[in-house]
């Protein structure tokens, strides 16, 4: 007796320890290890052309996160959004379903290696460290980024030179960073634009670096911020696409833009979520 | 005021559907890890020594080791290392990830709860179950089981509600339970943008959870006294 619950004990460790392992008994997970196991080889057959295997699944997951005018759920919980629209629109040329999912935007270069994700398009500041590990497109938006002061303190911080005294607070790995390094001032990293304000907020920081199309819609009359303001432009910078590196999606997204912004319809979407005026002629 | 209350059905609408998702979560988390503590239990207390080395290191490793970056590897291993993304990326294979990584890490406490439960029971009462002609199995399920539940009690309850807690470090997996959907709202999320009060309103959902499950647990408590 002792030695069978020893071995029902002895095989239930090693499923789990299988589990650890990424695997499973399930049968379940079996077919999907077999899916994705045939999904590889047919990668490989093709010498990993993007293009063939997003086809070959049929269909584009785009990975984005709640981020209006951009992508964001509209009343009935469909993804819409200048790059959402645009991205649904790109899959319908391929000839695939899009389907948008919501990623933790400090992992998106593993989302899109361990390809949970094909591409990360959701108004991404085409910053060198995304250069080096994406597959990036053309830019397709403009946008700055701009200090965020409060209300009362403004007035003292007109141009940059003033704010070199400030404790800033910044997103961790984003372009805001990176300004406030240049800036040299005293900055902490946290986890997202929106933590940021909330540090302005509460007194914790001084001031905050985030994206201008940001700023506009979660800063002043109507929002949790209303004591607080954007005040000092500190640079231009671009959005766009990323695919995996080495993807030839990246090419076809390129003509697509282009497509798109001379016959027109490009513009037209800009026009409905109000960003036109950033928008770049491809 | 006003802004206040027109945002408030639609926040709860949000908020609501992210907690059934920590619900989900929590729920699945228990009813894989007791069985699957139990045995990681009987594994370490194996007098086959093999067995209760392999069990003393999957404890070890498991203990050893943060829940976040347990969840991390589970999802993106797989695709990163056998470049074969078995989870996919939708939210099913978010949370199954989810799933299996907290029900290993809640197993393995369990099952050293279990373990000082089982100890706990005196050595005598084997021996005396031993005399009578009982077999180890019938000395467990009839003698050892019911004291060990008992004392176990206070500890589970403990874990219980640290899960209810725990379940939000799904997020980093981008796992959309309570505290994202409330955060989703200081971005911008259903027309609402800029707004920090749903993320802290999190927190009564999570209170009313928890008392609702300290009430429980201690009625169960409380049949199991008349046990001594």
């Amino acid at each position: 007796m002792k030695k069978a619950i020893a071995l029902a004990a002895a095989a239930l460790m090693a499923v789990s320890l299988t589990a650890c392992g990424g695997g499973s008994s399930s049968t379940a997970q079996t077919e999907a290890q077999t899916q994705a196991a045939a999904e590889e080889t047919q990668a490989a057959a093709s010498e990993g052309s993007d293009l063939d295997y997003v086809k070959g699944k049929g269909k584009l997951v785009v990975g984005v996160t709640d981020f209006e005018p951009m992508d964001y759920k509209d009343d009935s919980g469909n993804w819409i959004g200048f790059d959402a629209d645009l991205a649904a629109a790109f899959a319908k040329s391929l000839g695939v379903d899009v389907e948008f999912v919501e990623i933790n935007w400090d992992n998106k270069i593993m989302e899109l290696d361990g390809k949970t994700i094909d591409c990360v398009w959701n108004g991404m500041t085409l910053t060198d460290e995304v250069k080096s590990s994406m597959s990036t497109t053309n830019a397709y938006c403009n946008n700055s980024q701009i200090v965020i002061l409060p209300k009362d303190k403004a007035d003292q911080y007109k141009d940059k030179d003033s704010l070199k005294d400030l404790k800033f607070a910044v997103e961790s790995g984003s372009a805001g960073e990176e300004q406030a390094k240049e800036l040299g001032a005293e900055y902490t990293p946290v986890e997202s634009q929106a933590n940021a304000l909330m540090e302005v907020s509460s007194g914790t920081s001084d001031a905050a670096i985030i994206d201008s199309l940001m700023a506009a819609a979660m800063v002043g009359e109507g929002t949790s911020y209303e004591n607080l303001t954007y005040t000092v432009k500190l640079n231009d910078e671009e959005y766009g696409v990323g695919f995996r590196k080495g993807s030839d999606l990246t090419e076809k997204l390129n003509q697509f833009f282009a497509d798109s912004y001379k016959d027109g319809s490009m513009k037209k979407l800009a026009d409905t979520y109000k960003v036109s005026a950033a928008l770049i002629e491809q | 005021m006003d802004k206040f209350l027109e945002q408030l059905p639609i926040v709860f609408g949000a908020l609501n559907i992210g907690f059934l998702q920590t619900l989900k979560l929590f729920f699945v988390t228990l009813i894989g890890a007791f069985p699957l503590g139990l045995v990681i239990a009987f594994g370490s207390m194996s007098r086959f020594k093999p067995i209760s080395y392999i069990a003393k290191v999957i404890v070890w490793i498991i203990r050893g080791t943060p829940l976040m970056i347990q969840l991390l590897i589970l999802y993106y291993f797989p695709g990163l290392v056998f470049h074969q993304a078995i989870w996919g990326g939708g939210e099913n294979g978010r949370f199954t990830a989810a799933a299996i990584s907290f029900i290993i890490n809640y197993s393995c406490y369990f099952s050293e709860i279990y373990r000082g439960g089982i100890q706990s029971v005196p050595k005598g009462q084997e021996e005396a179950g031993l005399v009578l002609g009982m077999t180890r199995s019938q000395i467990f399920r009839h003698v050892t089981l019911l004291q060990m539940i008992k004392n176990i009690l206070p500890p589970i309850s403990n874990e219980i509600l640290t899960l209810v807690k725990d379940t939000s470090l799904a997020r980093i997996i981008a796992l959309q339970e309570i505290i994202w959907a409330g955060q989703s709202f200081m971005k911008g999320s259903h027309g609402i943008s800029g707004a920090i009060w749903p993320l802290f309103f999190t927190a009564l959902y999570y209170l009313i959870w928890n008392g609702i499950m300290t009430v429980l647990l201690g009625k169960l408590e409380k049949k199991l006294e008349y046990f001594r």
